[in-house]
């Protein structure tokens, strides 16, 4: 049964039927209730979790208190992946996901992910690959947003500040 | 130099095996820059992986026009060219020899063809640059949310000044 969910999530796509069952057996399914932190900014973040129904918000807190929100995502749109860099990273996350109402999710632990890797299974290895990928493509891009945003700065032309702020938060990596 | 380097010294090499090193160190081909050489050049082609093994190299990346920034130096043992392994095959920034380097390269189109054919060693060198990355996120993360604040100071009409906000984003950014 959650090889059938797995199946339908983007994130897993790459993996063939048997790797997808690999996982399905490494996760397990959690609920959470409305108002509840799936991940927590600071704090670590050792799972990556598959969002099946519910929505989510992903906020990360201010200096000043209070928090902005970053994104909105609805796994009803289609499912989603959250906390994929914990799987591979120690630092801590860097917003928080919370649920909006009840949300139900899969859980990858870090824990039985590195033990899939200590245990060579090319299943986390080909997941290993595609974070990588997913990580080099959003550092890469930032990089390229923020330079585009220095030049309009130095040209004093009409730096839409908002637009870039926005650019700047389109696919957090949390 | 040597014909073999010790790539149990580079951090993402440390956790391969003695015979996933081996099929590495078969594949290394020892190539060596003078100081002041560019080793890859922004913008352009960077079809191989190197590991340098001795020397110290700086990253450049042309921020504004007659302006480079310089964003990073490394010591050996490091590894640069990593990310044109995983995105596409251009260098996102100039690297150049500031002593002499000398290094070992490999096709990007190996490593490529080793990760499709599930080789183990090739899967854990990944797994290895994953980690750097995941890490790397999460530092950029941070300086992120930095840049943003302060744009919110801006709407709030508490900008200090474009200038200044541009030269501290320059600064920042650690790319």
């Amino acid at each position: 049964m959650l090889e059938e969910t797995l199946q339908g999530v983007r994130f897993f796509e790459f993996l063939t039927e048997e790797e997808r069952e690999e996982f399905a057996e490494a996760s397990e399914p959690v609920s959470f209730g409305p108002g509840e932190n799936i991940i927590e900014e600071g704090a670590d973040q050792g799972s990556l979790f598959v969002l099946v129904s519910g929505a989510v918000e992903v906020r990360k807190g201010l200096r000043v208190g209070g928090s902005r929100l970053l994104a909105e995502i609805d796994a009803s749109r289609g499912r989603t992946v959250v906390g994929e860099r914990g799987l591979l990273g120690e630092s801590g996350a860097s917003a928080t996901v919370r649920t909006v109402g009840e949300v139900e999710a899969i859980r990858i632990p870090r824990e039985t992910f590195r033990r899939m890797v200590q245990e060579g299974r090319p299943a986390a290895f080909k997941l290993s690959y595609r974070i990588a990928r997913t990580l080099a493509r959003r550092l890469t891009r930032l990089d390229e947003e923020v330079v585009e945003a220095i030049r309009e700065l130095e040209n004093k032309g009409e730096t839409d500040i908002e637009a870039f702020r926005d650019r700047l938060i389109t696919d957090w990596s949390v | 130099m040597r014909e073999t380097p010790d790539l149990g010294e580079v951090p993402i090499f440390r956790h391969l095996d003695e015979d996933e090193r081996a099929e590495f160190e078969e594949l290394l081909e020892p190539v060596s820059f003078e100081a002041g050489q560019r080793i890859f050049e922004e913008g352009t082609a960077e079809e191989r992986l190197y590991v340098i093994t001795s020397g110290t190299v700086d990253v450049y990346k042309k921020v504004l026009p007659g302006r480079r920034q310089r964003l990073a130096t490394l010591e050996a043992p490091t590894v640069i060219g990593e990310m044109g392994l995983l995105t596409e095959p251009r260098a996102a920034a100039s690297v150049e020899a500031t002593t002499r380097v000398e290094a070992h390269g490999v096709g990007r189109d190996w490593l490529l063809e080793m990760l499709d054919a599930d080789s183990p060693a090739a899967c854990k060198l990944v797994y290895e640059i994953g980690r750097t990355l995941a890490e790397r996120m999460a530092a950029t993360n941070e300086t992120v949310a930095g840049v943003i604040s302060r744009l919110e100071n801006t709407a709030a009409g508490g900008f200090e000044d474009v200038d200044v906000f541009r030269d501290k984003l320059v600064q920042d950014w650690s790319f």
